[in-house]
Parts: C-alpha cells; sequence; structure tokens
C-alpha cells in the first residue's frame, strides 16, 4: 500500500551571527548550512493499518508526511502510496488521500462550516448521493449537527478539529494523514477524536498514519509505531515489541514499617548489580526501586527485598511505554537499525 | 531616553532584515517620479515658455523627489501597529509596560528610519542638487533652506506619526481597516499637495489647504527646501507644524486614555 | 475547463459570501480607488489646462491611453489578486500546504479562492474614460475594432497576470517576494502615458524586457490612429504568451523547491 524507500530531504538554511553585525554580515556573506531534515527512511504500510510516527521535536515526522501528502519533494528516495508518485500527478493522486494538520486549518474562517463541506464536494467532485450519505456518517461518527451552522472563526479548538477530520474524510480517502490530530485538546475530546479515528479506520478499512507527542494516542490507536530521530529511524515494530525489547525496566514501590530498615537493603552488593541496573528513591518509608529485569528476575527482588524488611503495602509496575520513549529520546537505549 | 533605545535597536535589526524588500519596495514606488519626470520632460517640451504655472523644469524635479523623499521620511506606520495590536487583544500588554505606549512605538520605528535614512537620504539630495548644478550650470544648494528643511522634516514626521497613531484607533470600532486605510492615504495625498502641487491648485482651494494639518506633512518641508518662501513665511509655517504637532499629540492622549478605559471596563 | 469554470463560480460565490461580513470595510476601499483615479486624471486636467498637447498627444488621446490602461489593470486585479498574498504571506507561513493537497491545479486554486470586488472602481474609471474620450475624438469605428480591442484587453491583462505568477513564484524559493511583485508590478504605471516621451532605455525596457508598454500604449496607439496593426495587437499577444509560458514553467519549478513551514 504505502513503501517508502530511503526517503532524503535536505534544506539551507542561513546561519546569521547575532546581533546588528551579524545581520550586516549576513548581507554581504550569507553563510548556508545544510540541514538532513530527513536522512534515509524506509519503511511500509499495509492497507487498513494505523501507524503512529513519533519523534521529538524537530525529528523529521512533519518533513516526512508532506512528502508522503506531496507537499515538499524529496531530495532522494521514492515514496509510492497506492500505486501513485506523491509529485508525479499530484492532482490525482491527492484526491484519494485526506489531510490534517493540526495546528492549521482548512476550513473556510469566516464562512459557516456547512459552507466548507459544499465547496469541498466540488473540489473533489462528489456526487450529490454519496455526499449525503458521507455527511450523514461523519455527523454520526465525529457529532458535527451542534455547530454546522455556526463560522468556523467561532467554533472551539475541539469542534474545529472534528470539523477538519470530516473535511479530510469527506472525498472517502484510502490513506488519512493526520499531523498531530489531539494537540491542545482536553481530555474528553481528545477521547472522542481518537475514538472516531478508530471508528473509522474499522468501518472503512482506511489506512491510518498520525504523528503525535501524546503517547496515549500511540497506545490507543496504533498497532505500530515508526520513531524516527534527527531525521533518521530509530525503531519499527509493535508496541508491545517495543515493551519487550526495551520495557526490561521495572518499578516496585512498597512502605517500610519503619523508615530506619532502609539501610538493610543492600541490593548492589547483595544482588550483584551495578548501577545502571537499580535505582532506588524513597521518601521517608516509602520507597521506589527501579531495576532491570534482564539482570535480575522479578521474583529475586521480591523474595530478596521481603526477606530483609517487612513492608506494609507492595506493587509492581509493569513498563511504562513514556518511561521507554523517553529514554530512547535521551538515547539511553540504543537500537540498531531495523 | 534609555528606556527606549531597545526597542530603537529592535526597529534597526528589523529593517536590516528585511532589506531586500525595503530596496525592491523602493524601486517600485521611486518609478512614479520617474515616469512624472518624463511627463514634466514632455509637458516643458509642448510649451514656448520656460515656466509652467510659476515652476521651471528643475523645480518641477526638484519637487517630485523632495517631496517622494518627504513622504518615504514622514510615512508612519502607526496606524497598521495599532490596529494589530487591538486586533490581537496585545495593547492590553501596553498598559502593563513601564513605558509610555507612545514613545514605544515611536522609538521602534525610529529605529527602522535611521537605517533607511541612512541608505536613500543622501542620495537623493545629491542626485538632486547634482542635476540642478548640471542643468543651471552653478550650484543651487543653501544650507541655510537645507538645515531648515531637516528640522521641518522631522516635525512633519511627528505630527504624521501622531496622526496615524490616532487613526489606528479606529480598529476598536471597525472590523477591517483596510479601506479605511487606503481612503487616508489617498486623501492625505490630495490634502498634502503630494499628488498635485497645492500651486496648481485654484487660489481659494489651496489658501484653505495651507491652513488645515495636511500641508504640514508635505508641502512645507518641500517648499522650504525650495528655497518658495520668504524668511517671514518659513517662521509662519514652521509655528503652524508646531501648532498641529501639538493638537495631534493632545488627539492621540485623548484617544488613548478612552482607550484605557475601555480595555478596562471591558477587557479587551 | 467546464470544471473549472464551474468551481470558479462557486469560489467567487463563497467569498462574496466572506466579503459581506466586511461590507463597509470594502466599498470605503472601492471607493476610495475611485478617488484616488480621479485625482490623478483632475492632474492631467491641470497640465492640460496650460498646454495645447503634449508632444502631439492631444488631452483626449491621453484620456483613452489611460483609461485603456486600467481596464486589464482591472481585469487582472479582479480575477487575479491572491497572486500578491502568494508572495506577501501564503508561502511564508506555510499555508501553500493546503492547495497542494487538494485534486486541482495549485495555481488555479489560488487564483481563484479571491475576487477583488473593488477591482469594479478601476474597471468603471476605464470604461468611462475610453467612451468619453471616443465620443471627443469622433473616432471612427469600424466592426472589427471591437473583436480586436477584446483580444487587446485580454492578453494585455495576461501580461499583468504573467509578471505576478512569475514574481509570487519566486517566494518558493525566497519565503516572501511581495516586494518583488511590487516592484515590477509598479512599472506599468509608465504603460498610462505614450510610450514617445520617455528616453530610448525606458522604451526599450517596457517594450521587450517587462513589455508593459503593450498593456496599454501600442493596443491603445492603434485604435488611435490605425497604424501598426501587426505590432500593436499582435505584439501584444506574442507577448502575453511568451510570459505566462515562461511564468507557468517558473511556478511548476517552485512548487519543486517549496519548502513548506516549520509545523
Amino acid at each position: 500500500m504505502i513503501y517508502v524507500n530511503d526517503l532524503r530531504k535536505e534544506f539551507k538554511k542561513a546561519i546569521k551571527e547575532p546581533g546588528l553585525k551579524g545581520s550586516i554580515k549576513a548581507l554581504f556573506k550569507p553563510n548556508n548550512e545544510i540541514i538532513k531534515a530527513v536522512d534515509g527512511i524506509s519503511f511500509h504500510v499495509d492497507k487498513g493499518e494505523m501507524l503512529g510516527f513519533i519523534g521529538p521535536n524537530g525529528a523529521g515526522k512533519s518533513t516526512v508526511i508532506k512528502m508522503l501528502t506531496g507537499i515538499l519533494t524529496p531530495t532522494s528516495g521514492t515514496c509510492e502510496i497506492n500505486g501513485h508518485i506523491p509529485q508525479e500527478n499530484r492532482q490525482k493522486y491527492v484526491k484519494e488521500i485526506g489531510v490534517v494538520f493540526g495546528q492549521r486549518t482548512q476550513l473556510w474562517w469566516d464562512l459557516a462550516l456547512r459552507e466548507t463541506y459544499s465547496v469541498l464536494k466540488e473540489i473533489y467532485d462528489v456526487p450529490d448521493k454519496e455526499f449525503k450519505q458521507r455527511m450523514a456518517f461523519l455527523n454520526e461518527v465525529l457529532e458535527l449537527e451542534d455547530f454546522i451552522s455556526s463560522p468556523v472563526r467561532t467554533l472551539s479548538l475541539g469542534q474545529r478539529m472534528r470539523a477538519d477530520i470530516a473535511a479530510s474524510l469527506l472525498h472517502n480517502p484510502k490513506v488519512l494523514f493526520l499531523d498531530e490530530p489531539t494537540i491542545g485538546l482536553d481530555v474528553v475530546v481528545k477521547d472522542n477524536i481518537r475514538n472516531a479515528i478508530q471508528k473509522i479506520n474499522a468501518e472503512e478499512g482506511t489506512t491510518v498514519i498520525l504523528t503525535t507527542h501524546d503517547l496515549a494516542d500511540i497506545e490507543l490507536l496504533c498497532n505500530r509505531i515508526v520513531m524516527i530521530d534527527k531525521g533518521k529511524k530509530v525503531f519499527d515494530g509493535q508496541i508491545n515489541d517495543l515493551k519487550r525489547e526495551f520495557g526490561q525496566m521495572r518499578d516496585l514501590g512498597f512502605e517500610l514499617q519503619s523508615a530506619g530498615d532502609l539501610s538493610k537493603l543492600q541490593y548492589l552488593s547483595d544482588l550483584n548489580l551495578s548501577a545502571d541496573d537499580i535505582e532506588l528513591k524513597n521518601e521517608g518509608a516509602s520507597v521506589s526501586v527501579r531495576f532491570d529485569s534482564n539482570k535480575v528476575s522479578v521474583e529475586d527482588m521480591l523474595s530478596y527485598t521481603l526477606s530483609k524488611v517487612h513492608v506494609k503495602d507492595i506493587n509492581l509496575k509493569d513498563a511504562d511505554i513514556e518511561e521507554i520513549i523517553r529514554r530512547l529520546y535521551r538515547r539511553e537505549v540504543s537500537i540498531d537499525e531495523v | 531616553m534609555r528606556t527606549y533605545s531597545p526597542f530603537t535597536r529592535a526597529g534597526m535589526l528589523e529593517s536590516v532584515a528585511y532589506r531586500a524588500n525595503f530596496f525592491c519596495f523602493l524601486i517600485g514606488e521611486i518609478m512614479s517620479c520617474f515616469i512624472m519626470f518624463f511627463v514634466w520632460k514632455a509637458v516643458f517640451m509642448s510649451t514656448d515658455s520656460e515656466t509652467f504655472m510659476g515652476f521651471t523644469m528643475e523645480d518641477m524635479v526638484v519637487y517630485l523627489f523632495i517631496t517622494f523623499l518627504t513622504g518615504y521620511l514622514t510615512y508612519s506606520d502607526g496606524t497598521y501597529a495599532i490596529a494589530t495590536e487591538i486586533r490581537d487583544g496585545s495593547i492590553a500588554m501596553r498598559m502593563i509596560k513601564p513605558c509610555s505606549f507612545d514613545m514605544c512605538f515611536l522609538f521602534q520605528e525610529l529605529g527602522n528610519k535611521i537605517i533607511n535614512v541612512l541608505c536613500i537620504f543622501a542620495p537623493l539630495v545629491l542626485g538632486v542638487e547634482a542635476y540642478r548644478w548640471i542643468i543651471t550650470g552653478a550650484c543651487q544648494f543653501d544650507v541655510v533652506h537645507f538645515l531648515l528643511y531637516v528640522v521641518s522634516l522631522v516635525l512633519a514626521y511627528l505630527i504624521s506619526f501622531y496622526f496615524n497613531v490616532s487613526y489606528g484607533f479606529m480598529a476598536f470600532y471597525l472590523k477591517n481597516l483596510w479601506g479605511a486605510d487606503i481612503l487616508k492615504e489617498v486623501i492625505i495625498n490630495f490634502l498634502s499637495g503630494a499628488t498635485i502641487p497645492l500651486a496648481f491648485m485654484p487660489k481659494a482651494l489651496a489658501s484653505v489647504l495651507n491652513f488645515l494639518p495636511f500641508s504640514s506633512l508635505s508641502y512645507t518641508p518641500v517648499m522650504i527646501y525650495m528655497g518658495m518662501y520668504s524668511g517671514a513665511e518659513i517662521a509662519l509655517r514652521m509655528t503652524m507644524q508646531v501648532f498641529w504637532l501639538c493638537v495631534m499629540i493632545l488627539i492621540s492622549k485623548v484617544i488613548w486614555n478612552h482607550a484605557v478605559k475601555r480595555l478596562c471596563s471591558q477587557g479587551g | 475547463m467546464k470544471r473549472m469554470l464551474r468551481l470558479h463560480r462557486i469560489f467567487v460565490a463563497q467569498y462574496m459570501k466572506n466579503l459581506m461580513e466586511y461590507k463597509v470595510d470594502f466599498l470605503t476601499g472601492a471607493v476610495s480607488f475611485l478617488l484616488g483615479q480621479v485625482i490623478q486624471i483632475a492632474f492631467l486636467g491641470i497640465i492640460f489646462s496650460q498646454i495645447p498637447n503634449l508632444i502631439g498627444w492631444e488631452f483626449n488621446e491621453i484620456l483613452f491611453i489611460y483609461g485603456f490602461s486600467l481596464l486589464p489593470k482591472g481585469i487582472d486585479h479582479l480575477l487575479f489578486d491572491n497572486l500578491w498574498s502568494v508572495g506577501y504571506f501564503i508561502v511564508r507561513k506555510g499555508d501553500f500546504d493546503k492547495y497542494l493537497t487538494r485534486p486541482i491545479n495549485s495555481l488555479f486554486y489560488v487564483i481563484a479562492e479571491k475576487f477583488c470586488v473593488d477591482a469594479f472602481g478601476e474597471l468603471a474609471i476605464g470604461l468611462i474614460l475610453v467612451v468619453y474620450s471616443v465620443i471627443q475624438l469622433k473616432l471612427t469605428i469600424t466592426w472589427y475594432m471591437i473583436p480586436l480591442f477584446i483580444v487587446a484587453v485580454v492578453f494585455a491583462t495576461l501580461i499583468y497576470t504573467s509578471i505576478k505568477i512569475a514574481t509570487a513564484a519566486i517566494a518558493f524559493w525566497t519565503k516572501a517576494s511581495g516586494h518583488i511583485t511590487h516592484m515590477f508590478y509598479m512599472t506599468n504605471d509608465f504603460s498610462k502615458y505614450p510610450t514617445t516621451i520617455y528616453n530610448k532605455f525606458v522604451r526599450t525596457f517596457i517594450t521587450y524586457i517587462i513589455p508593459f508598454a503593450f498593456t496599454a500604449f501600442y493596443p491603445a496607439s492603434y485604435f488611435l490612429t490605425g497604424e501598426n496593426p501587426l505590432f500593436c495587437i499582435g505584439g501584444t499577444v506574442v507577448a502575453s504568451v511568451l510570459l505566462f509560458i515562461v511564468s507557468v514553467w517558473i511556478w511548476n519549478r517552485g512548487i519543486k523547491a517549496y519548502e513548506s513551514a516549520g509545523s
């Protein structure tokens, strides 16, 4: 369905020294630097898949999306979607995709929302009958009814995002690109939007590619993630794989009956661990221990702790996707190119 | 003064950053001077008289280019700046800054102007004087008139600045200032004598316009530069400029105080 | 083509609805434009009150050329004004993304989106001047003059539009090019007067480099004198078509270089 092969994009950026002097210098001798925004990325996506794109700010996520949607022309490499190359025969290609940029609206600002849809109907050449059906479906999923007659500029951010997603789906695209669809929204609205995306994917088999900073989006929506950093792919696979491979860190939390017992716990020497494998934090009597479950099993950890001290309460937390990704961003975990 | 120097610096940086825009814009604008130059040349070729309504060809050229220079240097972006701040609500921020609102704008714009003055003032004046020298065979440059012109120019700029700031407050009442802004330009260009020299207009109209604030913006400094006014007349005209400047400052203060009240009671 | 016209009509309708939100603003703008033109013409009147003719051109002939120059300028202003926005902010802000994700030609889309009604001021003044001067001059009108007049106006418009397309497209490389468009566009004022008043350099420049002379003086002089139809009308057609081809080529190259804006 989507094949991306060794995609690259370079930008020229003028370097300017600070201050008035720098500005004047740049006037006579501009200094350019080449920035590799996307540096050889390959992956493929099957029909009906929901793929999450994650990475820190400036990693190149949006640049990839913009190349896939035909907005940017790659410096080298290829992408092929549904048998189309986005930059060639753009007009035909974009009929098969829907695009939402979370920070930018495609709606007509001063007009009632309804008007936007009737213009898009013409732009995408949607027949009357199909248009009615689509609007009914989108209305049901995204609940547009309440504000469809209001001018777009009066909509709340959540309403606007729903309206924007509906606008991108009016022509029943095969692929939907969502660039930060939940940015700036409150928890309830985020939930609504996620449910809607899921429903659309389930009912229409629409392939969805989304970028986000909200990891809950990823956990709830995506079967698969591609993580990129500094223009390179650092992970590609199922979320479960990510957890299995890198989620060896566990959190053991408990409350001591007397705070003085803490000194009895000598994990490093007694369990023969290095400082990288374990981290102990305490606040009075409540203690949390983060440890590498590949180095010491959960069972050993528990029995050692219980044998040394008396505890009131104990819990063991699973690997937290957010923690894994935070560590990945900080390059604490190294991954070979997949 | 020290409080405002960062604003001036920011203005200078801004105008250096956009220097290419500035030059292209300048070339586009100065084109109309050259068109009129050719039109006047053709006019003088078509008449036997040495003068046209009291102006010689080189008077006309000086008038054209010095009017352009004056218009360019007294141009103020105050309307746009204020209207933008009113629309996005940042005008409220002006109230919590420890400096007076008009001074912040003024010094930022001055920073912008410094660069522009450096780039176009000398070339234009030198060009005009060189032309006059070549045509008449003698240096026509008059230091006294030139210095008086500079003073009059500064007054004209300040009048223009306060007028534009006051005008910008219309954004409180109008959704969009695009149309009103064009209207302002057209009317000012006409009333100030920038489009048609006041001397070419019917006597009655010209004498009315001479006492309105608009002639202070362009016609007065240009006539001083050209040495068209006698000493007494210069004194009168410049007094008028000072008078109108005071009026404009007063108006802008009244409007600002009104705006502050409005902001406080309605919250922007 | 039929679809394009239909789409254009829909865009115009939407734009008009939009405009009604800002009625007062737009009316003030249109009236101001008109007023500005009236003042310019009054100035010409003052000049001609002192001289019999301008190196051989009488007042009404100048009015005809002046009026003619407003027609293509007005049509371009009416239909293709959004090109200014491309150079001033659409590309810089990354808003051009929108035009690239739609199944219609990006150039057409960007142009069709805006319909600048205030141009009717220019068009009205232009028409009034042309009709008035034709009557005053007692010009004899033969039947084929009317289609020729329309052809001349249409292709003269294309000269304006092509120059705007080419200069707006520069923004794809430099992020903003509104000031470049402005610089070229301002050259058009040269065409309001007979090219014979200019020196050789200016004449060559506005005939062969930026052919604004073909937007008014050359075609208008044919209708005034009946001389040189091949150069005056044919030249307009050739110059505009060449310019248009070049500008579309630059536009398409520009889209490939478009860098959007950081999200």
